[in-house]
């Protein structure tokens, strides 16, 4: 811990004039280069010691993880144990919360988001998210898609319209609405609205998606459509989710992350966890005998 | 036994709660239907041809011809009517008969002396005429009939004076003839009633038909036309068919009120047909038919507030509240941003609610006083203008007056914006404030414009707050913001406490407060509907 | 270039049937820094933002201080230089008089007369009506009456002084043999009219914050509806019964309207004390009538800043308490 407190300054100062990475002695975290330029396949997103508190309450503390690009990683857990307090802070959406408080750092892509002169802005169009409900703007199917890029400055039709059928054709939504863009997003079925927010996070390109959730509002057919959505897009994108429902994690993810009560108690590959757990409480919770 | 008791008491419980919303219902309608139904009588009634004659005089609406064929129609009818009262009149109206005679008396002596007579017959004529003059004279004034015939016939006679032939005199014998008629019809000693009943008749006839034929037009519009609704023709119909009484009919009780037919005040007389003759011809007299008085609520006053609409207090009113609106609307959606988005939970923001409560709890009348105090005393010199009451300070005290209702409707509506709506936008990258205007805003928009429109209503009914900072009753439409303005809240006020237009114009009364009060249902209606429809698309109910 | 790929070192136990594909992982093209220049700016313009936002909203507070300030200042003007005493205790309002007397005995009794007439008229309606729409009513009866209450509240206050004067004080005349139609029994009723509405939604808001948890443990017990009402559910929402009541206090003190045109407008102690069918003129009403001719500036016009003001306390305090009894019920909402 004490290493890793040289300064996020410090170190930022150190990386701004050298562009050369400083290498913090740590297990954990390996030594990465200037972003993933030179080394395509380090991590995208690391938490280091990781602390959340809300108020005086924990929400998570000392997570210490990886993920990597073009993976699935799951987070699962019982219910009240921070996985979703975790994934909010990788994109600051727990800002909106007040009276919060952190410690240790979330790296992603080589830059601690918690630090005070973080661009908010291109941070959450690069990290794109879906949230559990879905919560399309109440405006037309096309509107919704094109709101990130118009955040963007892409305001002509031309541009937009091939970057909306992109989006919605990666969300396996284009057949279904194709004939009419201008009809209202409100109108299509659970399904439908939550693979349209997935187009809509995807519309600003983002590079890692985090997933909130995004199947327990929705019946098994559309819950299935989503996982094979999934497990096309994880071939372009960084995505992480969260879920309550251990199946899922298991059919969808390459990695998987256990917590329980704030904590990580275990990160491993999806298959070595669900089959040869190293922590008893694993073992416990993907069992069955509490949670 | 206890069982039943204590259901009993439910069934008084829930019957007593049922009865209090009944009450409610039933205030509501008895309330809103009498002013109501008479207001609507303002716009929807049975107009007469003097309605239409003044419509046309005073506002050039109306086809010229047409009305011009049943004002001839209306004056054929009525003729029967006005040649009986001439009649009557002259023989009632015996002091225009003796001016007429002294006058035709000083004319022969003029006429004498033109043709040059000579003296001695000059003053014998003269002496003689002068006899007939006085015999006429008291013959007028007697009251005892066979005294009055008797000069009468004297006066008759001295027409077969060959002196006299081709004279002025010849008119006096007409007279003296015409008299002879009437006094032979009526009861000389009861000449003075006559007199008195006579000039109540037609005074209750110039307000059913406007100015007798004959007579100068007034100058106030007021009397310048009949009866101009058919409602109103009936009550002053029922004026001149049957008078009044205060009677004692117990010794020292308070006198009670009875009536008996005019009518028998003449009997007798060639007087007494026209009671009957108007009441069975009314309608041709008068021509009613259904009118449909939309300009009511764009119709200025003509001067004398007496006919016209309410088209100035209407004009008013919008102008007033849609200024108020124009500064609290900004004021009052910004502050509930920066109370939801922006503010913490430090003293400050306590101390800014508590004054928004504040606020909301002041009566209307401290407004008005201080509107006074500030804005018009205070304010308005300091900008080099003269402190006079205007419609500015009267909105600028009314903006004060809604801020608070906008502010919490605006909170509530921003408040209930599911915060995903928020957090979508937010993950996408969108900065607080472009969040706020492109995404919360439009999904407020209906709470936020369901509080507008209930102020709006609220500003339009009050009247405290205006009543000494810009509005009076009885005004022109301003032209200026700096000019004070009629209102209909104000209106309704002066007028329900003026007493003469209450007796004439009890449409008129009600006709304003039935504006206002339409405006303002209209605006809740509306109000109420928005909400529903957004509470079932937010909702699901 | 010592980057590992599988720090973790469970790379060992790879299952080589499903390989991590290797890719070019997306890159990030943005940068996630803010430049200096960007941080400030962005930091002036959220910082410039809330400033004006703030101003804004600090109009209000500005609003009331500059009301308190006015109309305190003419009214200290009037209550420093005469006889404090006299004003409250003498029932001789006579400001045209040489000289004038201003005692506001009689226009606080006025106020207070119908103010008595229309709470004692209008809580237990309220009340009961609030219980029928949270308890009683099914929903869509609901639906209907609650736009009628509203109805009832939008009614503009000039509509019901005309009511009261036009066709309820001829009415009481004809009807219940009183000489004069305007007095404090017709301003009374219709000022409950007016009050009505506050109270209830009020009193139904904290009716139903009770909850329906509490409503089921009663009627688990036994209790009859009445008896889960009156004794459980009534004395639960107490607080918020009573911020409705003073709310509708308020409403009946602070109008102005119908009072100045039913409540008779004659300055002095109806008497005997308990006869409602006197005239009486309430503090609202005489401001109202007098404002409008009197020279501004004069002592007369002190005075009714002075009357003012005391209403203006008066309401003051009222709201404050009635905030006090609404907190404790949000207080409960929140759990």
């Amino acid at each position: 811990m004490t290493q890793l407190q040289t300064s996020d300054a410090h170190i930022e100062q150190i990386q701004i004039k050298t562009k050369v990475k400083v290498q913090p002695e740590n297990k954990m975290i390996s030594a990465a280069n200037s972003a993933s330029k030179t080394c395509p396949t380090c991590y995208v997103i690391a938490a280091e010691d990781f602390c959340f508190y809300y108020g005086n309450s924990v929400g998570v503390k000392n997570i210490s993880l990886e993920m990597f690009p073009c993976t699935v990683t799951a987070i699962i857990g019982p219910s009240g144990c921070g996985k979703s307090t975790f994934l909010r802070s990788i994109n600051r959406m727990n800002d909106l919360i007040p009276h919060t408080r952190v410690e240790g750092r979330l790296i992603v892509n080589n830059h601690n988001v918690y630090d005070k002169r973080t661009n908010l802005v291109n941070l959450r169009q690069q990290v794109g998210m879906v949230f559990q409900k879905p919560n399309p703007f109440a405006k037309s199917i096309y509107d919704n898609v094109a709101y990130g890029p118009r955040l963007q400055g892409i305001r002509s039709r031309s541009q937009l319209d091939p970057l909306v059928e992109e989006s919605l054709r990666s969300a396996a939504l284009w057949d279904e609405v194709k004939d009419d863009f201008q009809k209202s997003a409100l109108a299509l079925s659970g399904g439908q609205q939550q693979r349209l927010c997935i187009a809509r996070a995807l519309a600003t390109r983002p590079k890692v998606l985090l997933m909130d959730e995004p199947c327990s509002a929705l019946d098994p057919l559309a819950t299935a459509r989503i996982e094979d959505l999934i497990t096309q897009l994880k071939q372009n994108y960084t995505i992480v989710i969260v879920t309550h429902n251990m199946q899922q994690a298991a059919r969808v993810s390459e990695y998987t992350a256990f917590f329980c009560l704030g904590e990580l108690i275990e990160y491993d590959k999806t298959g070595k966890l669900f089959t040869n757990p190293n922590k008893k409480q694993t073992e416990d919770y993907i069992t069955g005998r509490f949670g | 036994m206890r069982l039943l008791i204590r259901q009993l008491w439910d069934k008084f419980f829930t019957g007593s709660a049922v009865v209090s919303i009944l009450l409610m219902v039933l205030a509501l309608v008895l309330i809103l239907g009498p002013m109501l139904a008479r207001g609507g009588s303002a716009v929807f009634f049975r107009g007469t041809v003097e309605f239409r004659k003044m419509q046309l005089a005073l506002f050039n609406r109306g086809d010229v011809e047409e009305i011009t064929a049943e004002s001839a129609e209306v004056a054929k009818s009525r003729k029967v009517i006005f040649d009986t009262l001439n009649h009557f009149r002259r023989g009632i109206e015996t002091e225009h008969l003796i001016d007429r005679a002294r006058k035709i008396y000083r004319d022969y002596g003029d006429q004498l002396r033109q043709q040059n007579t000579p003296s001695e017959q000059y003053i014998l004529l003269r002496s003689q005429a002068k006899k007939i003059r006085n015999k006429l004279c008291d013959a007028y004034e007697s009251v005892d009939k066979n005294q009055a015939l008797e000069d009468l016939g004297w006066v008759i006679q001295q027409q077969d004076n060959t002196n006299f032939k081709g004279t002025l005199l010849e008119e006096l014998f007409t007279h003296a003839r015409e008299y002879k008629k009437v006094v032979q019809s009526i009861d000389l000693t009861r000449r003075e009633q006559y007199a008195e009943s006579l000039n109540e008749v037609q005074t209750i006839l110039r307000e059913l038909f406007g100015p007798l034929p004959g007579e100068p037009t007034p100058s106030l519009a007021l009397f310048q036309y009949g009866a101009t609704r058919w409602d109103l023709a009936q009550k002053y119909l029922h004026r001149l068919l049957w008078k009044e009484e205060w009677v004692q009919t117990t010794p020292n009780q308070p006198l009670v009120r009875k009536e008996f037919e005019r009518k028998t005040l003449f009997t007798g007389t060639e007087l007494e047909s026209i009671f009957d003759e108007v009441q069975n011809n009314l309608s041709a007299m008068l021509k009613p038919s259904r009118t449909f008085y939309w300009q009511y609520f764009i119709d200025d006053h003509p001067p004398g507030y007496y006919f016209g609409g309410v088209g100035p207090e209407i004009v008013g009113t919008l102008l007033i509240t849609l200024i108020s609106m124009l500064v609290a609307i900004p004021l009052g959606i910004i502050s509930a941003a920066y109370l939801i988005e922006c503010a913490g939970e430090n003293i400050i923001v306590r101390v800014i609610r508590t004054c928004i409560n504040t606020l909301a709890g002041v009566p209307s009348i401290v407004f008005g006083l201080f509107g006074l105090a500030f804005f018009v005393l205070y304010v308005l010199p300091r900008f080099h203008l003269s402190p006079k009451e205007c419609i500015l300070t009267a909105s600028l005290t009314l903006a004060l007056l809604v801020l608070p209702v906008i502010i919490r409707a605006s909170e509530e509506a921003i408040r209930s914006v599911p915060r995903t709506y928020k957090e979508a936008s937010l993950a996408l990258g969108a900065g607080r404030f472009r969040t706020f205007v492109t995404v919360t805003l439009p999904a407020a928009a209906p709470g936020i414009l369901t509080g507008i429109i209930l102020s709006v209503s609220r500003a339009a009914g009050e009247t405290a707050p205006i009543l000494f900072t810009g509005a009076v009753a009885f005004a022109e439409i301003p032209r200026s913001l700096l000019k004070q303005t009629p209102a209909l809240s104000i209106g309704s006020y002066v007028i329900a406490t003026s007493d003469n237009v209450g007796m004439n114009l009890p449409h008129k009364q009600y006709g304003m407060v039935m504006t206002l009060i339409v405006l303002i249902l209209c605006l809740n209606i509306l109000a109420i509907w928005i909400r529903s429809r957004t509470s079932k698309k937010l909702h699901g109910y | 270039m010592s980057c590992k790929k599988d720090p973790i070192g469970y790379m060992a136990h790879f299952n080589t049937k499903n390989p991590i594909p290797k890719v070019k992982a997306a890159e990030f093209t943005q940068p996630l820094l803010l430049t200096p220049s960007e941080d400030w700016k962005g930091y002036l313009s959220n910082s410039a933002g809330r400033i004006f936002l703030f101003a804004i909203t600090f109009v209000s507070v500005i609003a009331v201080l500059l009301i308190f300030i006015f109309i305190i200042r003419e009214a200290t003007e009037f209550l420093t230089g005469n006889n404090l005493k006299e004003f409250f205790t003498s029932t001789g309002w006579y400001p045209t008089h040489n000289p004038p007397e201003f005692g506001i005995l009689a226009i606080m009794a006025g106020t207070g007369y119908v103010t008595l007439v229309a709470l004692l008229l209008a809580v237990p309606l309220g009340i009961l009506a609030a219980v029928y729409l949270s308890d009683i009513a099914p929903f869509k009866l609901r639906q209907i009456v609650k736009p009628i209450i509203e109805i009832l509240a939008a009614i503009p206050s000039v509509a019901y002084g005309f009511f009261a004067v036009l066709v309820f004080s001829p009415w009481l005349e004809v009807n219940l043999d009183i000489t004069k139609g305007t007095n404090a029994l017709n301003a009374g009723i219709i000022l409950a009219l007016m009050a009505l509405p506050t109270i209830i939604s009020v009193a139904e808001d904290s009716l139903s914050a009770v909850g329906r948890e509490i409503r089921e443990a009663a009627y688990g017990l036994g209790s009859t509806r009445a008896e889960t009402l009156i004794k459980v559910v009534i004395p639960e929402a107490h607080s918020g019964i009573i911020a409705a009541v003073i709310l509708g206090m308020m409403r009946a003190i602070g109008e102005t309207m119908v009072v100045l045109m039913a409540a008779g407008m004659s300055s002095q102690i109806p008497s005997p004390w308990w006869d409602l069918a006197d005239g009486v003129r309430p503090m609202t009403a005489t401001i109202a009538q007098e404002m409008g001719e009197t020279p501004k500036g004069s002592l007369h016009y002190q005075a009714l800043f002075a009357i003012g003001f005391f209403l203006l306390l008066f309401t003051f305090g009222l709201n404050m308490l009635s905030e006090h009894f609404l907190a404790r019920v949000r207080k409960r909402k929140r759990g």
